[in-house]
């Protein structure tokens, strides 16, 4: 789809899926992951302090945050004929059982190197109170047909 | 749970066996462990994330697009970092805290693939009294060809 790329314009937005997180949401992230670490899934542990941190009870998996973009990304690639190329996240605040989230994307920048042509775009994911818990950027490749 | 019976869910099982941030030596290699990818497991990691594009599910379907076939989404190497990696890894640690991560991507991986993990940790050191150690790591499948690449930032549990 080569049209697709030519009429991009850095500004242009991609909305993700909302994300409803719960205890449950989170014990399937850990089966689904096989990540157990008791930081999502132990209360009692939880209320010990990390260093200079006190989440307060469980959080949900930094990594979910990097799947729910994933899944925004591939999307929009996949209908594109486009391929997820990269994703680079940091996490900005924890989410625990009962928040919503949603990731979303503005496109940063377009790049055509000598082989192939590549979009730049910003990410983000927030929460129902509009704070961002995760941010990042994703580069997606939209190859010559 | 076939794939969590299979895996030991008790994290701090055999914590006293793995490297804390003193004893982990950038440049190092982590142990690892050959793993195959079933259509079982990209399901229950697309159920878990709500990924519901037909090319992780539908054969016929992703038999009609360049993939040739079904894949796995990109962000599978979610669970192949505990999928191939033994229980005494330093990964599994209680209150490792995961502070951002970056992956690319080369092809993807497929249902039946046997994967491999090349991995280390690359870098550690301390930032506002918070002990930190960069892991860096490549998937490939039974071909030898790159699935993907990525590296990771944890603060390690004091």
């Amino acid at each position: 789809m080569t049209s697709r790329f030519e009429t991009l314009r850095p500004g242009d937005g991609i909305d993700g899926p909302k994300f409803a997180v719960s205890r449950e949401s989170i014990r399937l992230f850990c089966d689904a992951s096989l990540d157990y670490n008791p930081l999502h899934l132990d209360d009692d542990y939880m209320k010990g302090d990390f260093g200079k941190t006190n989440f307060g009870g469980i959080i949900m998996h930094g990594m979910n945050n990097f799947g729910l973009i994933s899944r925004m990304i591939t999307d929009w690639a996949y209908a594109a004929g486009a391929i997820h190329r990269r994703l680079e996240t940091r996490w900005l605040k924890p989410v625990r059982p009962g928040d919503t989230i949603q990731p979303s994307g503005i496109v940063k920048s377009k790049q055509v190197t000598s082989k192939s042509r590549w979009v730049l775009i910003d990410v983000l994911v927030r929460n129902q109170n509009d704070e961002k818990v995760a941010s990042g950027e994703a580069m997606v490749e939209f190859p010559h047909r | 749970m076939a794939q969590a019976e299979a895996f030991e869910t008790d994290f701090w099982k055999d914590a006293n066996l793995r490297k804390v941030w003193d004893d982990i030596v950038p440049g190092a290699p982590r142990k690892t462990i050959p793993y195959t990818l079933t259509r079982e497991a990209i399901a229950l990691y697309c159920k878990a994330v709500g990924e519901d594009h037909p090319l992780y599910f539908d054969e016929v379907y992703a038999r009609t697009t360049p993939y040739g076939g079904l894949i796995a989404p990109p962000s599978i190497h979610i669970l192949l970092m505990f999928s191939c990696t033994p229980a005494d890894d330093w990964m599994r640690s209680p209150g490792t805290v995961n502070a951002g991560q970056s992956w690319s991507y080369n092809i993807p991986a497929r249902p039946g693939d046997l994967i491999t993990l090349s991995a280390r940790a690359l870098d550690k050191f301390i930032k506002r009294e918070r002990l930190f150690v960069v892991h860096d790591n490549v998937f490939f499948n039974q071909h030898g060809e790159v699935i993907c690449s990525g590296r990771g930032w944890t603060i390690r549990p004091q």
